[in-house]
C-alpha cells in the first residue's frame, strides 16, 4: 500500500522510511508541506504521516486542506509532533487528523496504529464496491440483466445528442414476444420467464457492442442502435426476429414455438426528435407489426409522417 | 548513587533502544550517526551566534530541533541538555542557555569518546 511521509528532521524520516518500507509499505518520503500536498494529489495515496512542524506549510494546514476537498476516497492521516499537551493533540486532531503521535515515535505503536488506517480503508473500499453493485442494480432489470427503462431513456437522450452533433442517426428497436400472455396462462410464469430470458439471450447475441438492449416494460425488449441510419435497421431487425424464430423453447410437455413483433424507428431525417417522440413511433410501428399477424418488422416512417401533419 | 555508573540512563547513546527502533540494522546506524555529526556542527555554530546575539526565539528552535534528532537516536544526555536549551530560549534566559551550550559540547566529545571506544564501530579501525 502506498503511504507518504511528509517530515523535514533526516534523521527522523530516515528512520520511519527504513521501518515502513521494512513492513511492506510502498513508502514516498517529502520533506515540506507543499511537497506534501502535491503528493497527496495522487488517488491512490490514501495513508499519511505527516510531520506537524514543517517549513512552509505544516501537517495541520494539510490536514484542513485534505478534510475540504471533495473527494471520494479517504486519506487517513497520522500526525506526528513532539508536542504533547493535551491541548496540542486536542488542536491536532481538531484539524482532521485521524492519529496523534508524539515523537520520537514508537514503532511498534505506530505499527498497529497503521492497522487501524487500513481497516478504515478496506471498510472504505468495501462500502464503494457495493455502492457501484447498488447502482447496477437499480440500472438495471433483476430478471433479465437488462438496463431498465430510466437507464435506457437516458442513454437514447445522450445518444440523440451526440448523433445531432455528429449528423449521425439514432435507431429503436422494440420488439415483443408474441402471444406472451397466452404462454404464461397456459404453462405458468416460470416458463414464461424462460420464454423472454430465451429472447433477451438470442437478441442480445445479434445486436452490435455499442447498441444497449434494455427491458421496457413486460415483454417489451427495447434496443437504441448509435449510428444506425433507416436504411439498415430494417436489416438489424430482421436478423433479430430470425433468429428468434429459429428455435422454439422446449418444456415438459411439448416445444412451444417463439416469435417476435419487431418495431422500429430511426431519427434520420427529423434531427430534432425527442427520445419520448422516437420510442413512441417505434411503439406504434410494433402495434402495427402485430396487427399485420405478428412475427415480422415494422419501420416507421418519420419524415413522411411529418409531412403529413405539417 | 551507588550504581550511577552502572545504570544505561547514563550512557550517552542506549544501544539496545536504537537498535531496536531501526530493526538492529549497525550500518545504518552508522550511516544515522554521520548525519547527526553534520547537523550538530551547523546548529551548534547558529547556537553560538545566537546566544551571543541573544536571539531566543532561534535558541528555542535550535534546541527543539536537535533535541528531536537526540530524541530518534536515544542519546539520552544529549536529549536532556537539548531540552533544557529550548527551555532557556522559551523563557529568555540567557544564563541558562550559556551553560547549556557548554553542556552539549561537553555531552557531544563523551559521545564521540564513547562511540571510538565502542564494539559497535568494529568496521572502522
Amino acid at each position: 500500500m502506498k503511504l507518504l511521509i511528509a517530515e523535514d528532521d533526516l534523521i527522523s524520516s530516515k528512520i520511519l522510511e527504513k521501518n515502513l518500507e521494512n513492513w511492506g509499505y510502498e513508502v514516498s518520503l517529502v520533506k515540506s508541506g507543499e511537497k506534501a500536498w502535491a503528493a497527496l494529489q495522487d488517488e491512490d495515496l490514501r495513508l499519511a504521516i505527516l510531520d506537524w512542524m514543517m517549513p512552509g506549510m505544516d501537517g495541520v494546514e494539510i490536514c484542513k486542506k485534505i478534510r475540504r476537498r471533495k473527494r471520494n476516497k479517504y486519506t487517513y492521516i497520522i500526525l506526528l509532533s513532539a508536542k504533547d499537551r493535551k491541548q496540542d493533540i486536542i488542536a491536532g486532531l481538531s484539524s482532521g487528523a485521524d492519529d496523534y503521535m508524539t515523537k520520537p515515535v514508537n514503532f511498534l505503536e505506530l505499527r498497529a496504529r497503521l492497522q487501524t488506517g487500513k481497516r478504515i480503508i478496506d471498510l472504505e473500499d468495501k462500502l464503494i464496491f457495493i455502492q457501484n453493485q447498488l447502482k447496477d442494480m437499480a440500472s438495471r432489470d433483476s430478471l433479465t440483466k437488462l438496463w431498465n427503462r430510466g437507464e435506457i431513456i437516458k442513454f437514447l437522450r445522450e445518444e440523440l445528442e451526440r448523433g445531432k452533433r455528429e449528423k449521425k442517426a439514432v435507431g429503436v428497436i422494440m420488439a415483443d414476444l408474441d402471444y406472451f400472455k397466452k404462454i404464461n396462462d397456459f404453462y405458468g410464469h416460470d416458463i414464461g420467464d424462460a420464454a423472454l430470458l430465451q429472447v433477451v439471450s438470442r437478441v442480445k447475441r445479434k445486436v452490435r457492442t455499442s447498441d444497449k438492449v434494455g427491458r421496457y416494460g413486460g415483454d417489451e425488449i427495447i434496443i437504441i442502435l448509435p449510428n444506425c441510419p433507416q436504411s439498415e435497421i430494417k436489416i438489424i431487425a430482421e436478423r433479430l426476429r430470425l433468429s428468434v424464430v429459429r428455435r422454439g423453447i422446449k418444456t415438459d410437455l411439448d416445444t412451444i414455438p417463439l416469435t417476435i413483433s419487431v418495431g422500429c424507428a430511426c431519427s434520420d431525417d427529423s434531427p430534432q426528435l425527442t427520445a419520448e417522440k422516437l420510442i413512441r413511433a417505434s411503439d406504434e410501428a410494433l402495434l402495427k407489426a402485430k396487427s399485420q399477424g405478428r412475427n415480422c418488422v415494422v419501420v416507421e416512417n418519420l419524415s413522411n409522417k411529418g409531412r403529413k401533419n405539417a | 548513587m551507588p550504581n550511577h555508573l552502572n545504570s544505561s540512563q547514563d550512557l550517552p547513546i542506549d544501544f539496545p533502544e536504537v537498535l531496536e527502533r531501526i530493526g538492529g540494522d549497525e550500518l545504518f546506524l552508522e550511516e544515522l550517526l554521520k548525519i547527526y555529526f553534520e547537523e550538530f556542527g551547523e546548529k551548534h555554530a547558529q547556537l553560538e551566534r545566537a546566544i551571543e546575539q541573544g536571539n531566543f526565539t532561534l535558541i528555542q528552535e535550535l534546541g527543539h530541533s536537535l533535541k528531536g534528532a537526540s530524541a530518534n537516536l536515544s542519546l539520552t544526555v544529549l536529549k536532556k541538555v537539548c531540552f533544557s536549551l529550548e527551555v532557556s530560549g522559551r523563557e529568555n534566559k540567557i544564563e541558562q542557555a550559556q551553560s547549556a551550550l557548554a553542556a552539549l559540547e561537553k555531552e557531544f566529545q563523551k559521545l564521540k569518546d564513547y562511540l571510538i571506544a565502542s564494539p559497535l564501530k568494529k568496521g572502522s579501525d
